[in-house]
């Protein structure tokens, strides 16, 4: 029987060791990737894809393989396949390995290949982390192929360009402009006897008109919770003529911590009285197909999202409506043009796929072909050419008409375009709506979870910036 | 002559050895090191690491909350997770123990969870039973008891879900005392009967002691194992809500993957490897008060 526990503490032993090499794997494997990559930089490719870029040099005939990942829904992938089908029709030589997903968990598997060295080649990029992946340095700088001429950015406004530039280096080639929009369901307003809602509408008609949505019908007032889009946040704080972040990005930027207390006590009073979901009850939204949302299957009044949320909910919805979101009560001008979505190069990629990327982006921004299937599903297109080559087309559908015309729509009460989103933003992002939940949830009083996001977002962006 | 013949031997031991000692060096020693190295360095994954001494654990420890909340988390976990799965599994073990038609058919029905319980699927199909609009609530409304909130969605409650998942997967468990409680001698259940021992008292006094050593070498097992949990948070809650499901190691990968602190990360990790590492030798500290081997007594 000593036999008995001896064998037991060996299997024991074994057990433990490979229990814990377990826990230490996952860090340890994207260590030892991470440091090969930065030793293989630039050029930090397997040696067929080295060979490969080295012949495509000399001869343009060579076979190209570009990966490519972006974030959308059915729509979005079902016409971005067609697209890239049709460029490799005309390019013989360049083909695709595509990764599409949604928005939700995008930027974390982008993290995870980004560390493994393995960044697909062509990125969609938002303005929330191209200022992360610009200054860790995983995407290339595409200043030299618009010095070149390979993109043309002739038509495309200097101050819109200049958005995708962190520092010194153009990191995210922008492709649309989008803004802050509430999209409503015109029937859900009827049945409550809602007015249809105007530019000048302030927080507390909205506020009004929300409670009185939820006690009429038992929908949802405004479906999203506020929380989780900083951006929202920022146009509140700029409503108060101030602004979120400090000029150097390494605090917040406004001084009172009353204009966030105002910002929690309004979300608590909605969701209280059931106009706005619960964290629980939108952790559930959150999780829907982006063309199956309450607003669009009547089961809420608003939604808060930019301006193309309309033409992407056209396949189940088509009588969605936007408007430009809630005034500050003395008409302070706040919203902004905010860059929709970029293209970034991962700096993994060899040369010559560097050179095809931008290739192909030039012909994504600029191609009539390419918009015409496109079709502004992006956001607004950047190109002054495109933008009127669509509205001439005639091919429009009225929501599309419509997101081009909210521009004209909101330009009146934008100001100008805040810096882009400081480093850290997704932390930032987090303890936001911590904050916000602490308070829903009752373990802190407004002004706490005020004075907590303070202290806790001062120190990421100072760790940060 | 003689000498020079072990010293053949050991070469050919070593030679056998060789496979494994190079996965071990590389895949082990080498990474393990080196993440010890990133421990003490500001390292973002993509740029040369910058050496910066202990800071990152003088961070862990005096300025980041949300470390606090994970092991608060993961402590909860594991001290409830363990003792609620042992003893679930030494129930199903002695139900299951017993000569019966088709008792074999029970024995892989209730393996099944374990198999299948760590996967995607399965957290994903337990965020529609216990979630918003899950088949919990709608259930509860069918009663005629209308909430808001589901077991998922408040940050009390979530973390109750996740270890019932854990419970559920009994079945390695159940395994190893099934087995136990087949070496136990018939005869000591004789002379106590004989003895007019009720169960109860027969459990407590002659199944129980029998079964230490088992309950010992799960209990190690299941608390390494614990410690570790990952899925099921990163998949059903996301660590949400509040953070009330945010376990050590999503915690960990989070600063790795998400806010790109390798260098952090591997502090985490290898304070992690200190509290198991604490946890274990404690338990085997405690084992000759409690765990019986026949072999030691006379």
């Amino acid at each position: 029987m000593i036999r008995r526990k001896k064998l037991l503490s060996a299997v024991l032993a074994v057990a433990m060791t490979a229990s814990m090499a377990a826990c230490g794997s996952a860090e340890e494997k994207g260590g030892t990737q991470a440091a090969e990559t930065q030793a293989k930089q630039p050029a930090a490719e397997t040696a067929a894809a080295g060979e490969a870029a080295e012949e495509a040099a000399e001869s343009t005939e060579e076979q190209i393989s570009l990966s490519i990942a972006w974030w959308g829904g059915q729509t979005r992938h079902d016409y971005t396949q067609q697209l890239l089908d049709l460029y490799t029709q005309s390019h013989p030589n360049v083909t695709f390995e595509t990764s599409p997903s949604g928005w939700d968990g995008y930027f974390d598997k982008l993290a995870t290949q980004a560390a493994a060295g393995a960044m697909p080649d062509i990125v969609q990029m938002d303005y929330l982390y191209i200022a992360t992946y610009a200054n860790n340095g995983s995407v290339i700088d595409l200043q030299p192929f618009v010095d070149n001429g390979t993109i043309d950015a002739s038509n495309i406004d200097e101050a819109v360009l200049g958005t995708g530039k962190i520092g010194d280096s153009l990191a995210g080639m922008v492709l649309s402009n989008s803004i802050l929009a509430l999209t409503y369901n015109p029937d859900v307003l009827a049945e409550a006897e809602v007015e249809t809602p105007a530019t000048d509408w302030t927080w507390t008609d909205y506020a009004a008109a929300w409670k009185q949505i939820h006690e009429k019908t038992g929908a949802y007032g405004i479906e999203t919770n506020l929380t989780d889009n900083i951006n929202v946040l920022n146009y509140y704080v700029r409503q108060r003529g101030e602004k979120l972040f400090s000029d150097d990005n390494k605090s917040l930027g406004y001084a009172d911590d009353a204009v966030f207390v105002d910002y929690i006590n309004m979300i608590t009073e909605l969701v209280d009285c059931g106009a706005m979901p619960n964290p629980d009850e939108y952790a559930q939204i959150s999780t829907l197909p982006k063309e199956s949302f309450p607003v669009v299957t009547g089961d809420a009044g608003f939604r808060n999202d930019w301006n193309n949320y309309a033409v992407i909910a056209e396949g189940t919805n088509d009588k969605l409506k936007l408007m430009t979101p809630p005034m500050a009560d003395d008409g302070t001008k706040a919203l902004w043009v905010k860059p929709g979505m970029f293209f970034s190069v991962s700096s993994t990629a060899s040369e010559a796929e560097q050179q095809a990327a931008a290739e192909f982006i030039n012909w994504f921004v600029n191609s009539e072909e390419a918009n015409a299937i496109i079709m502004a599903e992006r956001g607004v297109p950047v190109s002054s050419e495109i933008r009127s080559f669509l509205a001439d087309s005639g091919k429009m559908t009225p929501k599309q008409v419509e997101m081009f015309e909210y521009v004209d729509l909101a330009v009146p009460v934008c100001a100008e375009v805040p810096a882009p989103d400081p480093a850290g933003i997704s932390e930032v992002t987090t303890a936001f709506q911590d904050a916000v939940y602490n308070v829903l949830y009752g373990r802190k009083t407004a002004e706490e979870a005020a004075a907590a996001f303070r202290t806790t977002a001062d120190e990421i962006l100072a760790r940060n910036n | 002559m003689s000498l020079s013949k072990k010293r053949r031997n050991n070469i050919v031991g070593y030679i056998l050895l060789t496979p494994w000692l190079v996965g071990f060096v590389c895949m082990y020693l080498i990474p393990s090191g080196m993440s010890l190295f990133y421990s003490f360095t500001d390292y973002n994954l993509l740029s040369a690491p910058d050496f910066i001494g202990i800071d990152n654990y003088i961070r862990m420890f005096t300025r980041d909350e949300k470390f606090w909340q994970a092991l608060k988390v993961t402590f909860m976990y594991v001290l409830i997770l363990v003792p609620a799965r042992l003893a679930f599994a030494l129930c199903v073990a002695m139900m299951v123990n017993k000569k019966h038609k088709g008792i074999g058919v029970y024995r892989t029905l209730y393996y099944i969870p374990s198999i299948i319980g760590g996967s995607i699927a399965v957290s994903v199909v337990w965020r529609q039973l216990f979630g918003n609009g899950g088949v919990f609530m709608s259930i509860s409304e069918a009663l005629g008891i209308k909430q808001r909130s589901s077991l998922l969605g408040n940050p009390d409650t979530a973390l109750l879900a996740i270890i019932l998942l854990g419970v559920w997967q009994f079945g390695s468990s159940m395994l190893t005392f099934l087995s136990a409680l087949k070496t136990i001698p018939n005869s000591l259940y004789e002379s106590a009967m004989v003895d007019g021992s009720r169960p109860f008292y027969t459990f407590f006094h002659i199944t129980i002691p029998m079964l230490t050593p088992t309950i010992f070498f799960n209990l190690i097992l299941q608390i390494i194992n614990g410690f570790r949990v990952f899925t099921e948070s990163y998949v059903i809650t996301d660590g949400g809500p509040l953070d009330g499901t945010l376990s050590y190691v999503l915690y960990m990968y989070r600063k790795a993957f998400t806010h790109f602190e390798m260098g952090y990360s591997c502090a985490l990790a290898w304070v992690f490897v200190a509290i198991v590492a604490v946890f274990t030798v404690l338990l085997f500290w405690t084992q000759n008060r409690w765990v019986y081997y026949e072999s030691d007594a006379k």
